[in-house]
């Protein structure tokens, strides 16, 4: 296992993009931690200024200034916090959701493996957003809810995923074997197919945060996630609709911030992919 | 015969499949704190107003008979009436539905029209300046929010520039009406004024939408091409003598693009999920800017007849995928 | 987007070219159309089942009523009717038609039609039906002759004049006509017109408005300049609007853009803006039928912990005046010279320091979509933090926000939004904002004080307009001292006009879009 983990990192470390990925990653991590150390003014995401509202940028406001006259830059930093947040609580309880229903789906083949996937089409059959859009709605506005909207509607991809790989997998000799010498259905799921099949979850679960992360961002920006004053990155952006084109500093910032997350989540993903999944490293390297 | 199977097992599972999804959306639509009832009747309305409207609407009856009601309405065809619009459901839903489609159809027509031979090149020649290039925009593509870009179309072309629309999806009341589709009716009733003031209207949202969608048709269209480089019967018609430029057009590619038509479906999920936010920024009058008002105005019978009608357009479309991939490919069949 | 412009030159010189082949002068007729953008969409027609100050326009274009109310401040003025008469006891109101006015197909206005209205409205159960659902009895409203129609109150009542307004006159044997199902012609007239007003309809489409033409046998007559055509079309987006004005395509929009775009269109050569104190009041509900809330002290700290003039005078540029009492400060019955509170946070900790028992987190409302909410909500959470007060903001939709306000336990502690002119009486804003009737409807503070209920309810009957606006005044200062709620600005209209066109005329409840008197010069 540690030998893997080396041969990965020394493999990653080789590759350009999969390196600026990681920074990116790291860098929002060390972000979030020291918020308050960074930012020039850390009581903005709650105090306001309203005679200094909507400055452009300069020196003591480097992303400008918004509605209630606090400091964007600073108020962008503490949004790292809920994004992180909300990608991987969702994420997490998706895939806690997902693969287990996926590994019992894959391993039984009667009518309880056709009805789990069968449910979980029901799931996939409408865009992912309009369903998180209305449980979030029905729940209010927060982000808890936020959360609970976007696990609802994402486990079903890892259920899939789990499936298939489990799938093929049954058919791999030594874990035919195993079964045939007696092993219980359990210890065929986590110790012989589970590993098998990890290195497939673990680039989707990589990939998946940055659409996570995206949908997040949209139901921010549509009125459903964390209310105001929360320096939350989607709802930033429609709040700044109002003072376009004069304000143009403070739609930017946030969206500039989303974007270099989900970059960073996708770079990341795609190198892991190269090493991980060899069915498509080929596609990359030529 | 195994794709007659497919297709038959795929139908027997349509009408589950939506009865479920009816049931979902059924019951996260029906738990939510709103009342359309007291939002409809408006700000002055008394608690007597607000009752005797719920009685019409058969909100005071227990949920599962208001789902066993709807139901039975669905199978005959009714969708039940907005309580925000007063209309019937099936007529909002097909007067809304040409904006999307053309929308979606600009978006699919332009993303194919510029990724895929983007994603030939990228893979003819690969690790070069254009294919990293290219990385670094397919990455974008797929990392940007859309409203966020959306926006950011909009302050340059819209605001400063003032060369295309802010949004709408025509000026004034647009060509006389046929299809619905504007570009086809102004070009149909010779209405060039409208087909002009369509076409721009046009510009900055299928921009929005068709990025994603070309990033991943990039994306794949190079994977194939590779693929198919590397494949053994290219290396034989190599061996053969033919040259290459003849090799990269008509076998690679022709190989290449299959996998990319299969992918199809994963493309329209894209357009779908983007139309949802795109419209809402542009104010485009389509199905997705429809699902969004009705979600936020608790209008049940509208959230419930779109989820009905995107799902089973949804199911289709990955049918229709299938059922090409079974007969391109018989290897993928189970 | 360099092709683009060569599509666009080619597109244009084939329409030109095809254009005078086929011999359509490409000059306009020299008629006169009014372009309006609107921020709501006109999503039915019906004027009795809409009563929202956002889609006024065409109630008051296509439709009259008995009475109109016109000017800042507001006149009530006879209209469809040539006279009135009230009874001794204030049950009875009796109303003389003019002679000569029509419908738009030419067939006259008569009494059954104002009757088929009323009960139109009372058996809809839609738009202004809260006002008459107490006073009239459905069947009760008579037409001795074809001029003349009588009103019969199940109580006195001394605001009913001031509604009378909202009771659009149409025209019963073409609805009669129409009805499908007992629906009193519901479904064709969300979509169509049946009035006699000073335009009408041409073309509808809810996704994009409706378009009008100039009524000429309207019985009010015409100057010598009108307009020909007028148009309302729906563009949500504010900028779009703004933009949209700047280059021609519009004419007007509505008067409550956020003031940097007002700026924007000051600055703007083509354009000038009107400007006029409006009804409309900015405010806080409090919710005074929960503890701790019940405790005038905590309400008066919470009025104290709110900035005023930072809102006012930085967040909204100063476009709005401060009004510190549940009246508005431009309408009779309105306390003048009332101060209300300050921020002052000194004066909120000892008003605190009175309050028994711990205080919980307060949760304060905020409607999504409306920035100025949040931002209110915002600014009193800041202001509750310094005297220590933990609050929650909780931003929803419309939807959400009325259906809570109507029930007690689901109410918001807080929730800031605005009152609008429905009828311009203020029985409109502190009569029904703090009477006990009506709690849980119109009044959702849960707020009932015996005394200030007898002030409103007398002035609910008394016919004097002198002995009633003391009633109201007394009331509204009660309610202020009371701090039944946070009291913060009346709204001014800034309205955007095209310099070309002239003769708008504001009034509180129609916005000034009612365009009989606006001409193109």
């Amino acid at each position: 296992m540690l030998e893997s983990t080396k041969f990965i990192i020394s493999k990653l470390s080789r590759d350009r993009t999969s390196l600026v990925g990681a920074f990116l990653l790291i860098a929002l991590v060390l972000i979030a931690i020291f918020a308050p150390v960074l930012a020039p003014y850390p009581e903005d995401v709650t105090e306001f200024h309203p005679p200094e509202r909507l400055f452009g940028p300069s020196m003591l406001h480097f992303f400008g200034t918004d509605r209630m006259g606090s400091d964007i830059f600073s108020r962008m930093l503490f949004g790292a916090r809920i994004t992180i947040a909300i990608a991987v609580i969702a994420v997490g309880v998706s895939v806690l959701v997902g693969v287990p229903i996926g590994l019992i789906a894959g391993y039984n083949r009667s009518w309880i493996s056709d009805g789990l996937m069968r449910i979980s089409d029901i799931f996939l059959a409408v865009p992912q957003i309009i369903l998180a859009i209305a449980i979030a709605q029905t729940l209010g506005p927060s982000i808890e809810n936020v959360i609970l909207a976007l696990s609802a509607t994402y486990w079903p991809f890892w259920a899939r995923l789990v499936y298939a790989e489990t799938r093929s997998a049954l058919t791999e000799t030594y874990v035919e074997a195993s079964i045939a010498l007696g092993a219980s259905p359990f210890r065929v799921m986590v110790f012989h197919v589970l590993p098998n099949i990890s290195s497939s979850i673990i680039v989707r679960t990589t990939i998946g945060m940055g659409g996570t992360i995206l949908t997040a961002a949209a139901l921010g920006f549509l009125g459903l996630g964390p209310p105001a004053p929360s320096p939350e990155w989607g709802r930033t952006i429609a709040e700044s609709r109002e003072f376009l084109p004069e304000a143009w500093w403070y739609a930017t910032a946030p969206g500039v911030a989303i974007f270099l997350v989900v970059m960073g989540f996708n770079l990341f993903g795609d190198g892991l992919r190269d090493i991980l999944d060899p069915r498509t490293r080929r596609s990359n390297d030529g | 015969m195994r794709v007659l199977a497919l297709i038959i097992n795929r139908m027997l599972w349509l009408v589950p499949t939506l009865v479920g999804l009816m049931v979902i959306t059924f019951t996260i639509s029906h738990i939510i704190p709103a009342d359309p009832i007291a939002f409809f009747a408006g700000e002055n309305a008394t608690p007597e107003q607000i009752e005797a409207l719920r009685v019409r609407y058969g909100f005071d009856k227990p949920l599962y008979i208001q789902l066993m009601n709807y139901l039975i309405g669905v199978t005959n065809g009714d969708l039940g009436i907005s309580i925000y619009t007063q209309r019937p459901i099936s007529e909002d839903l097909l007067s809304r539905l040409p904006a999307t489609m053309e929308l979606t159809f600009m978006a699919v027509f332009f993303s194919t029209l510029v990724g895929i031979p983007l994603g030939v090149f990228a893979a003819i020649y690969r690790n070069s300046f254009l294919d990293h290039f290219l990385r670094i925009l397919t990455v974008s593509g797929l990392a940007i929010a859309s409203f966020w870009l959306a926006i950011l179309f909009q302050l340059l072309f819209a605001m400063e520039l003032q060369i295309t629309p802010l949004q709408g999806r025509i000026d004034g009341w647009g060509p006389e009406k046929i299809t619905g589709f504007f570009i086809l009716d102004s070009l149909l009733v010779a209405d060039w004024e409208s087909l002009q003031s369509a076409f721009s209207h046009l510009i900055l949202p299928t921009l929005t939408l068709a990025f994603p969608a070309m990033a991943t048709i990039v994306r794949f269209t190079r994977a194939g091409v590779l693929d198919a480089i590397n494949s053994n019967y290219v290396l034989y018609e190599q061996a053969m003598g033919l040259p290459s430029k003849v090799i990269i057009w008509k076998y690679v590619l022709r190989n290449a693009l299959i996998g990319t038509v299969t992918q199809i479906g994963l493309i329209f999920g894209i357009l779908i999920a983007g139309a949802v936010v795109v419209e809402a920024v542009f104010d485009w009058p389509g199905l997705g800017l429809y699902a969004v008002e009705a979600i936020m105005n608790s209008d049940y019978n509208a959230i419930m007849g779109f989820t009905l009608v995107t799902g089973a357009f949804f199911i289709i479309v990955n049918l229709i995928v299938d059922i090409l991939h079974g007969i391109i490919d018989p290897r993928t069949q189970d | 987007m360099k092709h683009f412009k060569t599509f666009k030159a080619l597109m244009l010189s084939v329409a030109l070219t095809a254009m005078s082949l086929v011999g359509i002068p490409t000059d306009g007729m020299a008629k006169s159309k009014f372009v309006f953008a609107n921020s709501s969409p006109y999503d039915t027609l019906d004027p009795h089942v809409i009563y929202d100050v956002g889609r006024v326009a065409s109630r008051l274009n296509m439709y009259d009523g008995l009475m109109r109310w016109l000017d800042n401040p507001p006149k009530l003025t006879p209209w469809l009717a040539e006279s009135y008469n009230i009874s001794a006891d204030g049950k009875t109101y009796t109303f003389k038609l003019r002679k000569g006015a029509t419908f738009h197909d030419g067939s006259p206005v008569e009494a059954k039609d104002v009757v088929y209205s009323i009960e139109r409205i009372l058996a809809l159960k839609k738009g202004a039906f809260s006002l008459f659902s107490k006073s009239i009895e459905p069947g009760s409203t008579k037409a001795p002759d074809s001029h003349t129609v009588v009103f019969n109150l199940k109580t006195a009542s001394s605001i009913f004049l001031a509604t009378v307004p909202a009771i659009h006159v149409v025209n019963s044997d073409l609805l009669k006509s129409k009805e499908v199902n007992g629906d009193w012609g519901g479904v064709w007239l969300s979509k169509n017109e049946a009035g006699s007003g000073s335009f009408e309809l041409t073309r509808y489409d809810p996704a994009i408005g409706f378009q009008a033409k100039r009524y000429a046998d309207h019985f009010m007559g015409w100057g010598d300049k009108y307009l020909d055509e007028i148009e309302f079309r729906t563009v949500k987006e504010i900028n779009s609007r703004v933009l949209g004005l700047m280059n021609g395509d519009f004419h007007g929009t509505d008067g409550y853009l956020p003031q940097d775009q007002v700026k924007r269109l000051k600055a703007d050569g083509n354009m000038y803006v009107l400007e006029e104190e409006s009804m409309r009041i900015f405010y806080s509900i409090i919710h005074n039928g929960r503890k701790p809330f019940d405790d005038v002290n905590l309400r008066k700290a919470l009025s104290h912990a709110f900035d005023y003039d930072s809102f006012i005078d930085n967040i909204l540029s100063g476009s709005v005046a401060r009004n510190p009492v549940p009246v508005p400060n431009n309408i009779w019955g309105n306390p003048k010279g009332e101060k209300g509170y300050t921020f002052d946070l000194e004066k909120a900790k000892a008003y605190l320091a009175k309050v028994k028992g711990p205080i919980p987190e307060i949760t304060i409302g905020a409607l999504t979509g409306y920035g100025q909410t949040e931002q209110a909500a915002a600014l009193l959470q800041n202001g509750l933090s310094k005297i220590g007060v933990k609050s929650k903001i909780v931003s929803e939709p419309w939807s959400v926000a009325s259906k809570k306000m109507r029930d007690e336990q689901q109410m918001y502690d807080m929730l800031w939004l605005w009152r609008s002119t429905y009828y311009a009486d203020p029985n409109n804003w502190v009569g029904e904002m703090y009477a006990c009737d009506q709690v849980g409807a119109r009044n959702n503070s849960w707020y009932c004080d015996p005394e200030v209920d007898k002030l409103l309810m007398e002035a609910r009957v008394e016919p004097d307009q002198a002995k009633r606006a003391a009633n109201y005044e007394k009331a509204a200062k009660m309610v202020t001292d009371d701090a039944g709620g946070i009291f913060v600005y009346n709204t001014k209209w800034f309205g955007p006009y095209n310099k070309k066109v002239k003769g708008v005329r504001f009034s509180p409840i129609g916005n000034a879009q009612e365009m009989r008197w606006v001409h193109m010069e």
